[in-house]
């Protein structure tokens, strides 16, 4: 039996409607040009955007929101279903889990955050002009840490299983609407575009090096290059908050000896400094190349998940227009 | 461990404060449950509402009623610490990391090399080869300060200096009057001692440049790179390996530290700052 099932759309729009009663439902709206996860509501189901790449904002801010406290742990009322989530987002959760979930301490909110969120994955019908999730090994289609994966074809919804958790989401689907199985032509349809969607991808991507060779090109590289391109780094910090994979942390002292955790990012000054003086990221460009060195350096000696999933949010984020593909680029020409 | 949550304190009350020089002082602390840590590890203290910090503890390892920290005063934490009487309530978390390697010190000759406030963890190393006497050779502890004043736990290194097979050589950078023992950095006190080298281990903490500049002169010495060992300080937060503050290259200094041997992170960048 096959694991995808299909309905149209508007029988789709009617079981989220349905199933809002019982879950907070957050899919990709429009915002301006761009799409972010938003929480939907009645008014909004026929306005969720479909199989478009990546969202604004990264999976992670589910898990690890900016802001939460990890003493007095909020209980939730309700599941969450998320809707949209592109294939790169899903793989970052990789490092996520081997960070959080670890062996000797699994963190309680992180724990929660995940266990309490049913994921449906979203091919990428398109993309956008930063996306590499190719050149490091990732599929433009979700193959992993997710429950059902979604692709809408004109204007029928097809669901493909792929956990238990999906499963039972398909069966609470079905006391609202009837699914069917759908044909071979139209999986094929499906695996089509899918391929069509890798093809450009690894076309447009072709000069790039791959997660493998990033972390020896920036060992062979010297302090220049560095200093070049954070030339216009104002230190915003906008690249690390916006990586689905970069999770540092401030913890905050809330009354009660209760602990705030507060996203933070080694791009800001001080951010390893201690309290006798001394700072090993003290200057700009060493800031600058260290989370370059912790994604494709040092994670890589301590983690088997990759940390960068190509998915470029820490190019558009920038407001000093670096981009981490140029300078890998230059690295590997030199 | 895996089912605890780790970033929520215990209590303890403040038993004692011990004004230890004008810049140090220690708090004696019970916690509300007994605590065990192994010496060279580190615990982070929380002052309700304003901040927490990392300390390793300066007490021994074999006492789990109480235990006692020696801190500077150097920033926003340790200031407000500095500014308690007794008898406040504040919060532990830990024992975080990895710390001194005990069994690796039996049937050695163990140098142990303290800067200023450094001697803070050593103490509690200390205590532990004091009670383990009879499975080392010797001790030799060789601790400098800045000057006479600074000089910490004068009681302690009195009663330590009359046990058997403990030596202590002191040394600070500015003499006064009263001061009978040697002069100069703490480097000055390795050109002196009495010490098998091959048959010895060396553990160095103090401040970043006596660290360094230590490591340079045991390996001058003859010291191997991996007899060394030294206890990093860097911006440990939450203890546990995540919030990243304390990468130092691609180690977590609060999980896979404090406590190294010199060849595993003297690759690592700027390891000294």
């Amino acid at each position: 039996m096959s694991n995808y099932h299909s309905l149209s759309k508007q029988s789709w729009e009617k079981a989220l409607s349905q199933m809002m009663k019982n879950y907070h439902i957050y899919a990709p709206l429009a915002w301006g040009e761009s799409q972010d996860y938003e929480r939907i509501d009645e008014d909004s189901i026929s306005e969720i955007i479909y199989n478009h790449p990546k969202p604004a904002s990264p999976l992670k801010t589910f898990f690890l929101p900016v802001k939460e406290n990890v003493v007095n742990i909020e209980k939730s009322d309700k599941k969450k279903i998320i809707m949209g989530i592109p294939s790169c987002d899903l793989s970052g959760t990789n490092i996520l889990d081997e960070m959080y979930l670890d062996n000797a301490f699994t963190d309680p909110t992180y724990n929660k955050n995940r266990e309490e969120s049913i994921l449906i994955g979203s091919d990428c019908h398109s993309l956008q002009e930063h996306c590499h999730c190719t050149t490091y090994g990732i599929k433009p289609y979700p193959e992993e840490n997710h429950d059902l994966t979604l692709s809408r074809i004109n204007d029928t919804i097809y669901l493909q299983v792929h956990s238990n958790k999906g499963e039972q989401l398909i069966r609470e689907v079905k006391e609202f609407t009837p699914l069917t199985e759908p044909t071979e032509n139209e999986i094929q349809g499906i695996l089509d575009k899918r391929k069509s969607v890798e093809e450009e991808l690894n076309k447009r991507n072709s000069d790039l090096p791959n997660y493998s060779d990033t972390g020896d090109l920036i060992n062979s590289s010297g302090d220049e290059i560095w200093k070049k391109h954070s030339e216009t780094c104002v230190s915003c910090g906008a690249c690390a908050t916006i990586c689905p994979t970069c999770t540092c942390f401030l913890l905050l002292e809330k009354p009660g000896f209760e602990k705030v955790r507060h996203l933070d990012a080694c791009q800001y000054p001080g951010f390893e400094k201690v309290a006798a003086g001394e700072d090993p990221l003290n200057e700009l460009y060493k800031r600058f190349r260290n989370r370059y060195m912790c994604k494709y350096v040092w994670k890589p000696e301590k983690f088997e998940s990759i940390a960068c999933t190509g998915c470029g949010r820490c190019i558009e984020a920038c407001i000093g227009n670096i981009s981490k593909n140029e300078l890998f680029l230059e690295l590997k020409n030199k | 461990m895996k089912g605890d949550n780790l970033y929520k304190p215990i209590k303890a009350k403040v038993l004692e404060v011990i004004e230890e020089s004008p810049t140090i002082k220690s708090f004696v602390m019970k916690p509300e449950t007994k605590f065990y840590f192994k010496t060279g590890q580190f615990i982070e203290v929380t002052l309700d509402g304003i901040g927490e910090a990392p300390f390793t503890p300066s007490s021994s390892p074999l006492v789990t009623d109480q235990l006692e920290v020696t801190v500077m005063k150097t920033g926003y934490v340790t200031e407000r610490m500095h500014q308690m009487q007794g008898g406040e309530t504040v919060g532990i978390r830990g024992p975080f990391g990895r710390g001194y390697p005990l069994e690796k010190l039996y049937d050695k000759e163990v140098l142990v090399v303290g800067g200023g406030c450094g001697f803070a963890p050593l103490r509690s190393l200390l205590y532990n080869l004091e009670a383990d006497k009879d499975k080392i050779k010797k001790v030799t502890f060789c601790y400098g300060s800045k000057n006479p004043k600074e000089c910490i736990y004068e009681p302690y290194i009195q009663r330590i200096k009359k046990i058997n097979k403990f030596e202590v050589m002191r040394t600070v950078d500015e003499a006064d009057e009263t001061w009978t023992e040697e002069v100069g950095v703490a480097t000055v006190l390795l050109d002196k001692v009495d010490v098998n080298i091959d048959e010895s281990v060396a553990v160095v903490v103090g401040p970043p440049i006596m660290m360094k500049f230590s490591v340079q002169k045991l390996k001058e010495m003859g010291y191997p790179e991996n007899k060394i060992y030294l206890s990093m300080e860097k911006n440990m937060s939450c203890g546990l390996g995540k919030c990243g503050h304390c990468m130092m290259g691609e180690y977590f200094v609060c999980k896979d530290g404090p406590v190294f041997r010199y060849d595993e992170i003297k690759d690592q960048p700027d390891i000294w700052k």
